[in-house]
């Protein structure tokens, strides 16, 4: 069936809006794969090209892609946070902004960036311990703290990123954590609001996922840039460990518990079945009704 | 740039591969609305979770794929009747009837064994007249009891195709398997947490064919075998892979008390070793 190209037009916003699903819902370390399938069941890269680039930025942000930037041992991250009005990005740690390219995850034209003048003593301070904590628990992290002020309210936003991506053993996994509080300097006390999404794919001769995530909300004191960030760090710690420690006890679970119900290793007479005996049971019982 | 059709349901195959399972039914009609001249080989090519209905006539519940569908309608194992009723739906041939109530008898037998509970339903069909054969579909899901808050489900989908040779005394058997298993939960510590998803198999076996080893009991055991096979490797996956790529990520211990810990077991090690070379040299 030939589909007249005005027809296809016609289509082609509701087509665009399947497609920005899929794309958006791309496992870690398989946006190339997916955008490769979708070009070819859209079949229509002008219509990708020109109505789905934002889309591709969108992606990456939801995944807090890690991106290098030049002169920085530390990358950065692409966020919803650090996400500049014109579209480009910027890195605090090296105060540049850049623009990026979401299919080649790259940086250029880099620009000198200045910080918000009244939140960056915090978030410089929260900086160094945030980096600290990523090293010392994540294997392949990558970590970022973004501030802004707004009427003398603070806002930090500190992320992580960590994965694994093995497409050899199809396999890909992503930790994402994203923990925030926004606090008037002089108020003594705030909330920490933190999530944490764990994704995880195996695809040989199948498709299994892992997809977990939890809210958090904590108390906060604050009375200074010090102080707030060891506490800030170390209620983070303490509920990454909680989390990560519960979905470890629910893989137990699921393995000793919920998996033996569902299906035995072997019957009850630890024997396999033999067929051609069950079905002659099945005959002579039926011999009997008749 | 011209795509075929052929190119297209691989990208088509591809993607479901990739997709979040949990969203295989929604991911699958955006797939069809997206190519809709995919839509009679994507139903036929992507499993999905396995559905109940109950036969009115009998009372008992069947279970529902792509096999035992004609149009909108179902057909139930038990009273080989459509729902919604249609005029003229697709049914076995006679002696296939026959074969298939035996089935569905076997492999409830089966299911009690190894699930102690569930659903199961056996389709067959007649394949074309110039193919000694036929083919069918054996189906079983079980659902848990949502035991420590944690819910889990299983479905079972056996696609076989069966190849009579030499005047049926042998046969040619080609079995693919899927397993989907899901398991969910939201606690309190572990937040929302949603493992699920399907692995695929295949074999093929080559079979004697009497009266003590009839077509049921070798589809059988290769489906018992299959089975079992694939729970391993389901146990191994599930719990274990996708477990250790979770761990591979981020880890309770810090690390650098952990890689202090590394270092002074390789000096100890080292130094261990010293002593003994040196007690060798002296000896």
């Amino acid at each position: 069936m030939e589909v007249s190209k005005t027809a296809r037009e016609s289509n082609g916003d509701i087509n665009l809006k399947i497609v920005t699903q899929f794309i958006l819902h791309a496992p870690p370390g398989e946006f190339n794969e997916v955008l490769t399938d979708v070009r070819y069941l859209l079949n229509n890269d002008a219509l990708l090209r020109d109505q789905a680039a934002g889309v591709f930025v969108q992606y990456c942000k939801d995944q807090l892609t890690p991106l290098q930037v030049e002169n920085s041992e530390h990358g950065v991250l692409i966020t919803e946070f650090n996400e500049l009005p014109d579209g480009r990005f910027y890195d605090p740690r090296s105060q540049k902004s850049f623009n990026f390219d979401p299919i080649r995850e790259e940086a250029s034209d880099y620009q000198p960036w200045t910080p918000d003048a009244t939140s960056e003593s915090w978030r410089l301070n929260l900086e160094e311990l945030w980096t600290n904590y990523c090293k010392e628990h994540y294997f392949n992290g990558c970590c970022s703290v973004f501030g802004s002020s707004h009427n003398g309210e603070i806002t930090l936003t500190a992320c992580i990123e960590g994965h694994q991506f093995q497409p050899r053993n199809f396999c890909n996994g992503r930790w994402r954590s994203i923990w925030t509080t926004t606090f008037n300097p002089s108020s003594g006390q705030a909330e920490l609001r933190g999530i944490i999404k764990v994704q995880v794919h195996y695809y040989e001769d199948g498709n299994v996922q892992l997809v977990s995530s939890k809210e958090i909300k904590k108390p906060l004191a604050i009375s200074s840039e010090n102080q707030m960030s060891h506490e800030f760090v170390q209620i983070v710690e303490d509920a990454e460990n909680e989390y990560q420690t519960a979905v470890s006890d629910n893989y137990q679970i699921m393995s000793d518990t919920t998996f033996k119900a569902l299906r035995r290793p072997l019957p009850v007479t630890k024997a396999k079945l033999d067929w051609s005996k069950l079905l002659n049971y099945k005959i002579g019982s039926e011999l009997k009704q008749h | 740039m011209y795509k075929s059709q052929n190119d297209q349901l691989d990208h088509a195959l591809d993607l479901m591969r990739r997709l979040p399972p949990q969203q295989i039914e929604k991911n699958l009609c955006d797939l069809i609305d997206l190519v809709p001249s995919l839509c009679e080989d994507l139903l036929s090519s992507v499993d999905q979770p396995l559905k109940i209905a109950r036969d009115k006539i009998t009372g008992k519940d069947y279970l529902l794929c792509d096999y035992n569908r004609d149009g909108d309608s179902y057909r139930s194992p038990w009273s080989n009747s459509y729902e919604p009723e249609i005029e003229d739906g697709t049914v076995p041939s006679e002696r296939l009837r026959q074969m298939e109530i035996d089935a569905n008898a076997a492999f409830a037998q089966y299911r009690e064994m190894y699930y102690e509970g569930g659903i199961s339903s056996v389709y067959l069909w007649d394949l074309d007249p110039g193919f000694q054969g036929f083919a069918g579909v054996i189906l079983i899901k079980k659902s848990g009891n949502g035991s420590n808050k944690i819910k889990g489900c299983w479905d079972s989908i056996h696609v076989f195709e069966v190849q009579e040779k030499s005047g049926g005394r042998n046969a040619h058997y080609k079995l693919t398997s899927t397993v989907m298993l899901w398991l969910q939960t939201t606690k309190q510590g572990s937040g929302t947490m949603n493992l699920g998803g399907s692995l695929t198999r295949q074999s093929t076996k080559d079979f004697t064919v009497n009266d003590s080893n009839p077509h049921i009991a070798n589809i059988g055991s290769m489906v018992e075998d299959m089975e079992n096979k694939i729970r391993n490797t389901l146990n191994e996956i599930y719990f274990g892979k996708t477990n250790s790529i979770v761990n591979g990520l981020r880890s309770v211990n810090s690390l650098s008390d952990q890689k202090q810990q590394e270092a002074l077991r390789i000096d100890l090690a080292q130094a261990l070793q010293k002593r003994q070379a040196k007690n060798d040299s002296s000896t």
